[in-house]
């Protein structure tokens, strides 16, 4: 009798010793008054927990979370455009300054080499972008891509700080 | 209506296919039984609504990584508990880890004198020791009572052994069992 201790007493609750043990267990409280309070104490906390009910948050909270996944849909949305539009302005970028690579490897070649055709037209596609980016140009060029960048960048940062705190509110 | 009906894998496939609105349907599903197990582990209402927020969202951005090789209660719960435990320990509260003995709880015994048992509700007493208990705790008696989760599921979600879980939970019980010894609250709480 001695020897049920607390562990015991909680398995024998929780149905997880053999069937002898359980008759074992069962004797020993129908014997002892001593373990019979133990148990029912026990017994009784088991009930008490299984009868707790749950608490509610806040009436629209489901409603809250359903706001908060289309915020961040739309910011998703709106966040993909922007990259887009960064990106495809890149794009332009790139094809301008391999466009003048093209035109400048295309002059060095003799005009021997081309034919007729490909050289009035890579010179008339040289001539533009080597007005573009000529050294008058280059520079204010430079100057106001790297203005968009920073500008840019600026604005990226500042939506994504915006979009964070809206998530976390 | 039709979609309370419906099992949570046959929401998730729906939330899935790009409709949203099932989502609700989860939300209110898990919404209360989670909200009272991070209210025990965090000790504050406003905390647990907003770290319930959190693990909401976190689930719907996650949910095309779940799988269905677990419940989807079981990896929810994961997300809670450990969304709250990251709460915790940002918060730089003491987490309570698996206790040596149960002297380490005697500290809630002792807390509570026999004149609050006389003034109030034995019952909200109860509740609120029960609130009280350390976190993992607290997550242990709130998944196997309240969701009715097996002890294998909360050792999955816990990431212990399913022994460890019991310990944890009988211990939870001797310490109210004790308690309620000690004031004499048998009967009221039958």
């Amino acid at each position: 009798m001695n020897n049920i201790n607390d562990e015991i007493f909680n398995k024998y609750l929780d149905k997880e010793l053999n069937r002898e043990e359980m008759d074992r267990i069962k004797i020993a409280i129908e014997n002892s008054s001593e373990l019979k309070k133990k148990y029912e104490a026990l017994l009784s906390v088991n009930i008490f927990l299984k009868n707790v009910e749950s608490e509610s948050p806040s009436t629209d909270f489901t409603k809250k979370v359903m706001e908060k996944i289309e915020i961040k849909k739309a910011s998703a949305h709106q966040q993909k455009y922007f990259l887009f539009t960064i990106l495809s302005l890149l794009g332009l970028i790139v094809c301008g300054i391999t466009g003048y690579v093209f035109y400048e490897t295309i002059t060095s070649i003799q005009a021997s080499e081309t034919s007729d055709l490909v050289s009035n037209y890579s010179n008339s596609i040289g001539d533009y972008f080597s007005s573009l980016f000529g050294k008058k140009n280059l520079s204010i060029f430079g100057s106001v891509l790297s203005f968009i960048m920073l500008v840019s960048g600026y604005f990226l940062y500042d939506y994504q700080k915006y979009s964070k705190k809206n998530f976390s509110h | 209506m039709v979609m309370n009906n419906l099992s949570d894998v046959e929401i998730i496939e729906s939330v899935k296919k790009g409709n949203q609105a099932d989502y609700s349907v989860l939300i209110d599903r898990y919404k209360n039984k989670a909200f009272t197990m991070l209210k025990r582990m965090l000790k504050n209402e406003f905390d647990a609504e907003e770290v319930l927020m959190d693990c909401f969202l976190k689930a719907y951005n996650n949910i095309g990584t779940f799988k269905f090789e677990s419940k989807f209660s079981t990896w929810f719960y994961r997300i809670v508990y450990n969304t709250a435990l990251t709460k915790l320990s940002n918060s730089k509260r003491i987490i309570e880890s698996e206790m040596s003995s149960i002297d380490d709880l005697h500290y809630l015994q002792s807390n509570y004198n026999a004149d609050d048992f006389i003034k109030a509700d034995n019952s909200l007493l109860i509740k609120k020791i029960v609130n009280e208990l350390p976190p993992k705790n607290a997550a242990v008696v709130s998944m196997f009572y309240l969701e009715e989760m097996s002890t294998e599921e909360i050792s999955d979600v816990l990431q212990i052994s399913v022994a460890n879980v019991k310990v944890i939970l009988h211990r939870s019980r001797n310490l109210l069992r004790d308690i309620i010894e000690k004031r004499n609250l048998l009967q009221e709480i039958i």
